[in-house]
């Protein structure tokens, strides 16, 4: 099996890059506050903007 | 001057997915009655089944898939960041990169130029162009997020951005080749090696392009089509770390029994079946999102179409692991019983949660308070889901039948059934199958022309892309 | 929400007659009062209509008026803001401030998106963050555009309270404990995850399956994989074990410390040498877990600090102070902080005093029941000293202040009360007790099987050694205790009873005995009209109507009670002319009658011509009677009592039936208390007693022998007043009602949130089961080692069989613990 010889070298180098990324979360603040985040995307009102009148376009 | 959010790319790929959603389901369709009716299209090359079934995967999977996780993720990333786009003209490349990938892949498939790799069927010069458009992709998505104006990165985003990286990762890996001609390439693996980067990559296709992508629509659409919050947000956290850790390693299942080291495949079904915490617990996340609210699924057929993916996302991540188990699998591989499975899942959970998050998206990019019918939403969500039901129902009959008269043996050793007669066994369901698929194209149609109703009921002035809120925008 | 007869904005009823309205969502919508209107008309004029289709609770009560911006001016003076901006304006460089705002009267995640907005949306300001599970908000502005007062009022505008506090440095601290504790959390999650996955090939291969060099691979990737979670996520284990050991003592920390280095350092030596088992799965799965549980632990402690921050923060800020006085009432406000003593302030009716004072202008009642347990307002006139914290009932005051800062009586109430919680005896966790044995058992069980081993097989003895410390790590042992205990507490957090301390839990279960404090404890604290006796044959509903008109507009409870019930009676009548007589009551002139309400003997004094009715009620045992009468003739009695909580009879009656002993103690009349006792049937009750005498009550229960042999009796105190504070922390346990002080809170083990007094019962109730799993979970963990200990001696159990035992052991803990939850 060569190609564990490639697959595991791998794996622990994205290791690294997962840990960084979650470094990077935990460090900026990602996971501070668990609840907001899911009721701010609902308060985005994303219905759209009624049409203007004719004569009110650019 | 007005912050905007760039609309128009997310319209064009929306309508482009419903518009590829109808040509490869109909495909399916098409091959489905190859299948029942085999002597149809006798003789004519590029209408065989073997041209014509790569063409039908590309298409669902990458093009109507595909339109929708960019309609999607582009609507999702500029919402949910508060801030317009990356930039505009590589998001536009994107769209029609995308678009020319796919048309060449309609030319060359049927013309049996492949490379031969399940679900990397399209030849080298395309599949740099995957490379190119697919770069762009992330440049533009992670920009999106390098200049959004809120703290915090949405769990969608999160999702998205995994299936992002991911895919490019595995498209570049796998189709590693060297060309020989124009048409024509070699894999750069080979043997066994070339069997477990397949699988490595065509699972792990399954895993970020059919469910990461498809999970950060969920995460999305779900909460806000019932104005409710997520269930748990912080489950929905531990739901994307958990995925990422496990799916990568559960490949090997697909290669179950062949020359790979026995303990490869163990260590493959093992993995599968840990898969399903995190599996079930996004699905549980999303169901729950209901709950105190369930009298909504009564009256919104939008709802009803994200619920219902959700619960064919369930069944078909119990459905997968419970088949990674090598006893099962010795009874399952190589049967209907997994294209079964895979249409659970892709007619089911992909399609559906794609039909609701586009019903979601096609009026607000027209301007248009809702769809042009909301009965024909819910005739559509009848048809979706009695077809997905005929399918898997009829496959899942075959193939247990199927399994059961290959390995019957009399009492002296020979096999009690020969293949013909097994073939035979399921013609019925075949038939069944294909009726399913009918239904499914059928709503499909019918979603076009609402779309078409919505998209030209009024003034076409309002296809603007939306002022982003001024609150919002230095916040 | 279509609902014609109830507030649009806060759901009450809208009084008959009231023709107000906002147009909200295409429609116009009723309102109930002037206050709902103006913010909801704010709401509505911002475009966060969508906060009505989102919200999930209503808001707490109708909308206060809003402040006026001169009123909020001082939070712009830089004395006062050094005290809490993150970063103070410097004159004229224009560099952004950032201040931190508590949001009151926030009810569900639609008022904090609402605020969010808002503040977003204000001229000036540059950034907004809410974080929604403590109700705080961020915001940084430009001074050069805006001001802190604009701010606060854009808050009020639309019917909440921010109040700026200081959260820097412990803010800070508690941010980068979290984090690190996360990080460390997280670090060994991916390392043990990505150990198991190298693992588990090995453990399914069968022999011959995977060659010595593929193994060899793995063994030295998971060396790789498993330095982080040694080095870096399990480093305080190891500090902690050898400080330990330094003070010769025998914690948790020191058997956990072991196991790992055990396990770690002879799976580098059997990576090394190629030799030997290795056990890189089994130390990362301990770690994670185990920090898992303290990450938990430590989110449930800091949840608990920041609600008693809340109930602190909201003390008053600013001062009104009057520099030229007695030449001139030129009123300018000040931060409390730059007061001095001599300085002459003006208090308004309704407002907290701001510092301890002698009053030099003025005749009006302060409610002092925060500080004294005094549950009916206290006279002062002239020369009369005032306490800081008090409140201000009827006219404005002038007062010069005497003591200020740490000086104050509130200030030495806390002192008073930080030496008794130094006092208090910590309660040694069973765990550790536990932990010491435990080490000393695993010790020489490994040394006996090392000997028995060198003597059958030398080769195999240090491997089988190792086997049973690693198969000992006390991943169970070090579970049990804190998971059981943490969700506990989260389950009595979501009933609204707030665990603070560690100890609480572990005490409450223990309680023999339970001490209430009447004011604000049992009643409400406020008067509630019962009866409105009419003489000489005018109607009841008149004489009503005529008292409330006095008491318009005044704060007194007697006053509170009277208009309470007004409406139903057609409405207070319009007032000429009142005046407050300081202990005797109200005279004015309404309905075109020169009146007085008030106690008897003032009214008899010569002054209503009538003879006094033969049939007068009498005040007393809790009851509070006033009387109305004009110059000519006696009108009416009314007839007031203090007002029991809705549970209290249930909340006495469930405690008694779990075996606990109830008393009463309090500041209150002898008459007052016993009414209320006898009416709840407390048989120990205590009247007129002063804080040194409360806890002289509380200790002599705490001196004699319990019902349980060998333990003394154990006392549960449930108060809400200041003066509470150090009887609160010398019983063994105690809750605090969380709507009154804010002191008191911060000095009790728990806080009841909800208000209800039947949770009391039910903490007590869940705290028991919590020692019952928690004996179970001691009790399986020994099990546990009991039976794997001989089986790893003997050499029978395999890497593989070690790590399973102590994931299947822990979760089974955790989930025996996970039963409190429910």
């Amino acid at each position: 099996m060569e190609s564990l010889y490639i697959l595991i070298p791998l794996s622990v180098a994205l290791i690294g890059g997962v840990l960084w990324l979650l470094w990077w979360s935990v460090g900026s603040g990602q996971f501070d506050d668990l609840e907001g985040p899911g009721h701010r995307v609902l308060m985005d009102d994303d219905r759209p903007v009624p049409a203007p009148p004719p004569d009110d376009l650019r | 001057m007005q912050e905007t959010y760039n609309y128009k790319v997310v319209r064009q790929f929306a309508v482009m997915s419903v518009v590829w959603g109808i040509v490869g389901m109909a495909m399916g369709v098409f091959i489905a009655a190859q299948l029942v009716w085999p002597d149809m299209t006798y003789g004519i090359e590029w209408m065989s089944y073997g041209r014509l079934r790569p063409l039908h995967t590309n298409t669902v999977i990458f093009a109507f898939g595909g339109c929708a996780l960019f309609a999607s993720s582009y609507y999702i990333v500029q919402r949910t960041c508060h801030t317009r786009i990356f930039s505009d003209s590589l998001a536009a490349f994107t769209f029609w990169g995308w678009q020319a990938v796919i048309v060449a892949a309609a030319i060359t498939l049927p013309q049996g130029i492949t490379s031969g790799k399940e679900y990397a069927e399209l030849e080298w010069p395309i599949d740099i162009l995957i490379a190119v458009v697919w770069i762009s992709y992330a440049v533009v998505f992670f920009g999106t997020l390098v200049k959004r104006k809120t703290p915090h990165i949405y769990v969608a985003n999160w999702f998205f951005g995994a299936f992002i990286l991911t895919v490019a990762l595995l498209h570049i890996v796998q189709s590693m080749a060297m060309p020989a001609g124009l048409f024509k390439s070699y894999s750069a693996y080979a043997g066994v090696q070339d069997a477990m980067i397949q699988w490595w990559y065509g699972h792990n296709a399954v895993g970020f392009f059919l469910t990461a992508g498809f999970l950060g629509m969920m995460y999305y659409f779900v909460p806000k089509q019932a104005n409710r919050p997520i269930y748990s947000y912080r489950l929905s956290v531990v739901h994307f770390w958990g995925l990422i850790f496990t799916y990568m390693w559960a490949g090997p299942h697909h290669l179950h029994y062949t020359a790979l080291p026995d303990w490869t495949q163990s260590l493959g079904m093992v993995f599968s079946l840990i898969l399903l915490a995190p599996s079930w617990g996004g699905m549980v996340n999303g169901i729950m999102t209901l709950s105190g609210a369930w009298d909504k699924l009564r009256t919104d057929p939008i709802l009803k179409f994200l619920v219902t993916s959700l619960s064919f996302y369930g069944m078909s991540t119990f459905e997968g692991p419970m088949m990674a188990i090598k006893t099962v699998n010795a009874l399952s591989h190589y049967t209907d019983w997994t294209v079964g499975h895979v249409h659970s899942g892709a007619l089911g959970w992909v399609a559906m949660i794609s039909i609701g998050a586009l019903y979601y998206l096609i009026p607000r990019m027209f301007g248009r308070e809702a769809m042009w019918s909301v009965r024909l939403i819910n005739v559509h969500f009848w048809l979706a889901t009695i077809g997905v039901v005929l399918y898997i129902a009829a496959m899942w009959i075959a193939g247990v039948a199927e399994g059961l008269m290959w390995r019957a043996t009399n009492a002296d050793g020979t096999l009690t059934y020969s293949f013909a007669e097994a073939v035979k066994a399921t013609y019925p369901f075949l038939f069944i199958r294909f009726m399913g698929g009918v239904l499914y194209v059928t709503g499909m149609l019918l979603m076009a022309y609402n779309v078409f109703r919505t998209a030209t009921a009024g003034d076409a002035r309002v296809y603007n892309d939306a002022p982003i809120p001024a609150t919002l925008a230095h916040a | 929400m279509t609902d014609l007869n109830s507030c649009y904005h806060c759901g009450l009823p809208v009084p008959a007659g009231e023709r107000l309205a906002v147009r909200i969502g295409g429609a116009l919508r009723p309102m109930c009062c002037r206050g709902c209107q103006a913010v909801a008309q704010a709401i509505a004029d911002a475009g966060m209509e969508a906060y009505y289709t989102q919200r999930t609770a209503l808001p707490g009560g109708r909308a206060e008026p809003v402040p006026d911006l001169a009123e909020l001016a001082v939070y712009d003076s830089p004395a006062l803001q050094a005290g809490f901006l993150d970063a103070p304006p410097a004159d004229g460089d224009g560099a952004p401030c950032e201040v931190n705002l508590m949001l009151e009267g926030v009810t569900c995640a639609a008022c904090l998106w609402l605020n969010e907005r808002h503040l977003a949306a204000q001229p000036g300001v540059l950034a907004v963050e809410v974080n929604f599970s403590i109700h705080r908000a961020k915001v940084r502005w430009d001074p050069a555009r805006t001001q802190l007062s604009r701010l606060l009022r854009a808050v009020a505008a639309i019917g909440y309270r921010a109040h700026p506090f200081d959260a820097r440095r412990r803010d800070a601290l508690m941010q980068r404990e979290r984090r690190t504790a996360l990080w460390r959390f997280l670090v060994a999650g991916l390392s043990s995850m990505q150990v198991m996955m190298y693992a588990v090939p090995v453990y399914l291969a069968t022999e011959g399956d995977m060659t010595a060099g593929d193994e060899n691979l793995i063994r030295w990737a998971s060396l790789a994989l498993t330095l982080p979670a040694i080095f870096y996520s399990s480093a305080h284990f190891f500090r902690n074990a050898v400080r330990d050991l330094r003070l010769r003592r025998l914690g948790m920390d020191v058997p956990v410390a072991l196991g790992i280095a055990v396990a770690f350092a002879a799976s580098v030596w059997a990576t090394v040498a190629g030799t030997g088992e290795v056990y890189f799965d089994s130390v990362t799965m301990f770690v994670f877990l185990l920090l898992g549980g303290r990450y938990l632990e430590l989110r449930v402690r800091q949840r608990a600090t920041d609600a008693v921050d809340r109930l602190s923060a909201v003390v008053p800020a600013v001062a009104e102070r009057l520099p030229e006085w007695p030449a001139s009432r030129r009123a300018e406000a000040v931060a409390v902080a730059s007061l001095a003593v001599g300085d002459v302030l003006s208090v308004a009716p309704g407002a907290v005093v701001p510092a301890d004072g002698v009053v030099v202008e003025g005749d009006s009642a302060a409610d002092e029941s925060l500080l004294t347990g005094e549950s009916l307002p206290v006279p002062k006139a002239a020369g009369a000293t005032v306490t800081g914290g008090s409140i201000n009932l009827q006219s404005p005051l002038l007062l010069r202040v005497t003591r200020i800062g740490a000086e104050t009586t509130v200030q030495a109430i806390v002192r008073l009360l930080d030496r008794a919680m130094s006092e208090k005896p910590r309660g040694v966790m069973d765990a550790d007790r536990v932990a010491g044995r435990f080490v000393a058992l695993v010790l020489v069980a490994a040394a006996l099987t090392v000997a028995a081993w060198l003597w059958l097989e030398p080769a195999r003895a240090v491997w089988v050694a190792v086997s049973v410390l690693v198969v000992t790590c006390p991943c169970a042992l070090a579970l049990a205790t804190p998971a059981a205990l943490t969700a506990a507490t989260t389950r009595l957090a979501r009933q609204g009873v707030l665990v603070t301390r560690g100890h609480a839990l572990e005490t409450l279960a223990r309680v023999t005995d339970v001490v209430f404090d009447k004011t604000g404890t049992l009643t409400r604290g406020r008067l509630r009209l019962l009866q409105v006796l009419p003489h000489a044959g005018v109607a009841a509903a008149d004489c009503h109507r005529l008292a409330a008109a006095l008491e318009q507009g005044s704060r007194h409870p007697v006053a509170l009670a009277l208009l309470a019930g007004a409406d139903a009676a057609g409405g207070p009548l319009p007032l000429a002319e009142a005046r407050h007589l300081t202990g005797r009551g109200v005279e004015g002139s309404a309905g075109g009658l020169v009146l007085r309400l008030g106690a008897a003997d003032w009214l008899a004094d010569g002054w209503c011509a009538a003879p006094v009715p033969s049939d007068l009620p009498a005040g007393g045992a809790g009851r509070v009677v006033v009387h109305l009468a004009s110059r000519q003739s006696w009108l009416a009695s009314f007839v007031m009592e203090d007002e029991l909580r809705p549970d209290a009879a249930a909340a006495v009656e469930a405690l008694q039936a779990a075996g606990c002993r109830v008393h009463l103690l309090s500041g209150d009349q002898a008459s007052a208390v016993d009414a209320v006792a006898d009416r709840l049937g407390i048989v120990e009750r205590v009247a007129r007693a002063s804080p040194a005498s409360k806890l002289e009550y509380v200790q002599h229960i705490q001196g004699r022998p319990g019902p349980d042999r060998g333990h003394p009796r154990c006392v549960l105190m449930v108060g809400d007043g200041v003066n509470d504070a150090p009887v609160l922390a010398a019983a063994d346990v105690s809750l605090a009602v969380a709507s009154a002080s804010d002191v008191a809170g911060a000095s009790a083990d728990g806080l009841l949130l909800s208000g209800r007094l039947i949770d009391i019962a039910l903490a007590l109730q869940r705290a028991r089961m919590t020692q019952r799993i928690i004996r179970q979970n001691l009790v399986w963990a020994m099990l546990y080692n009991a039976a794997a200990i001989p089986l790893a001696a003997a050499g029978l159990v395999s890497p593989w069989l070690a790590g399973l035992g102590m994931a299947g052991s822990s979760l089974l803990v955790v989930g025996n613990a996970l039963r409190l939850s429910r």
